[in-house]
């Protein structure tokens, strides 16, 4: 065999090792834990009164609603970009009231994060919940939303897990889910995260979708 | 000619790796055309291999085969093309978790994808 050939051989072999070697390395690691992650303790929403899933004062002129679904990998990045100061600028200021609708479009598990959210709303932690749900996410539809990882969320967001499971099944989550699904449907939002906001008694309009920044937010807020 | 080809695609792929880098340690979702394809793939359970960045992996391999490229005897040119063949390797095979186990595409990571398939098909020429 001439040098060429021999050195082409050469190459690919090596290069099949290595290639072999990432591989077996990455598909070790692409497995689901069969433990649930440890959450940290939810915190941005301490000190706020939630009441029926609103946070903040009732009375605050405006309103703004964020449709989200728990698995959304925005919502998270939202959740932890945009919130912290809509809250320090609007909420605990008294400008403004948080609602949120849980939508479950991106696969089952995004339903039954959302039933077992309905859950902490009843005990008046449904946005602690969902920050402790968004700081321990995990790809979409990659299995990891189980009764584990929801009481590892639900012990982070001070939510009594058994209460919350078990509300998960019953008709108020479902009637969470459809008004979730009606009021998106009637304001044609067809992503998540997006943000409405309504002032006063108003209708709530669309102010964005996505990764919002203060700088939108405030101009629609004005 | 190929050289010079390969030097182009190679610092292509540096820049895209080098921004999925960046993202990645900022926490940032990088900016994708295709839904939540990109914050999908990065936060997913293959986006590090051995608790290293996949990212940061990419960025090292084009920065090694840049390095590589330098040279142009015959040993520098069989450097370039193991680097070449294991990053098409290897990019073929998270393409493939891409749209077989994860049902998301990260067009950055396609990109890279891209640019490796170049670099070696360059890099067999350059060997031939």
């Amino acid at each position: 065999m001439s040098s060429a050939p021999r050195r082409l051989l050469a190459v690919l072999g090596a290069s099949a090792v290595l290639v072999a070697a990432g591989i077996a390395v990455s598909a070790s690691g692409g497995t689901t834990p069969a433990d649930p992650p440890a959450v940290p303790a939810s915190t941005l929403f301490r000190g706020i009164p939630e009441r029926d899933g609103v946070l903040g004062d009732p009375s605050a002129p405006l309103t703004l609603t964020e449709y989200v679904d728990l698995q959304c990998p925005i919502c998270a990045v939202a959740s932890k970009q945009t919130l912290p100061w809509l809250v320090e600028n609007y909420v605990r200021t008294g400008k403004a009231k948080l609602e949120l609708r849980t939508l479950h479009f991106i696969g089952p598990d995004s339903e039954r994060a959302a039933r077992v959210a309905a859950g902490a709303e009843r005990q008046g932690r449904l946005w602690p919940f969902v920050e402790a749900f968004y700081a321990a996410q995990g790809g979409e539809n990659a299995g990891y939303v189980t009764d584990g990882f929801m009481r590892s969320v639900s012990k982070a967001a001070g939510v009594d897990a058994g209460k919350a499971l078990a509300a998960a099944d019953g008709e108020f989550a479902l009637r969470r889910l459809e008004r979730a699904n009606a009021d998106a449907t009637r304001l044609r939002v067809n992503s998540t995260p997006t943000f409405t906001v309504a002032k006063g008694d108003g209708a709530p309009k669309v102010i964005g979708s996505g990764v919002l920044a203060p700088e939108a937010l405030a101009k629609a807020l004005r | 000619m190929t050289r010079r080809l390969s030097v182009a695609v190679a610092l292509v792929g540096l820049g895209i790796a080098g921004y999925l880098t960046v993202a990645h340690y900022a926490g940032d979702a990088p900016v994708c055309a295709i839904a939540h394809g990109c914050a999908t793939v990065q936060k997913s359970a293959y986006a590090d291999l051995a608790g290293v960045p996949v990212a940061l992996l990419g960025l090292l391999g084009y920065a090694a085969i840049l390095g590589s490229l330098a040279g142009d005897g015959e040993r520098a040119r069989s450097v370039t093309a193991v680097l070449a063949f294991s990053g098409f390797g290897l990019s073929a095979w998270l393409t493939w978790i891409e749209v077989g186990e994860l049902h998301a595409i990260c067009i950055w990571c396609v990109g890279s994808a891209l640019c490796m398939t170049a670099l070696a098909g360059l890099s067999a020429v350059r060997l031939a």
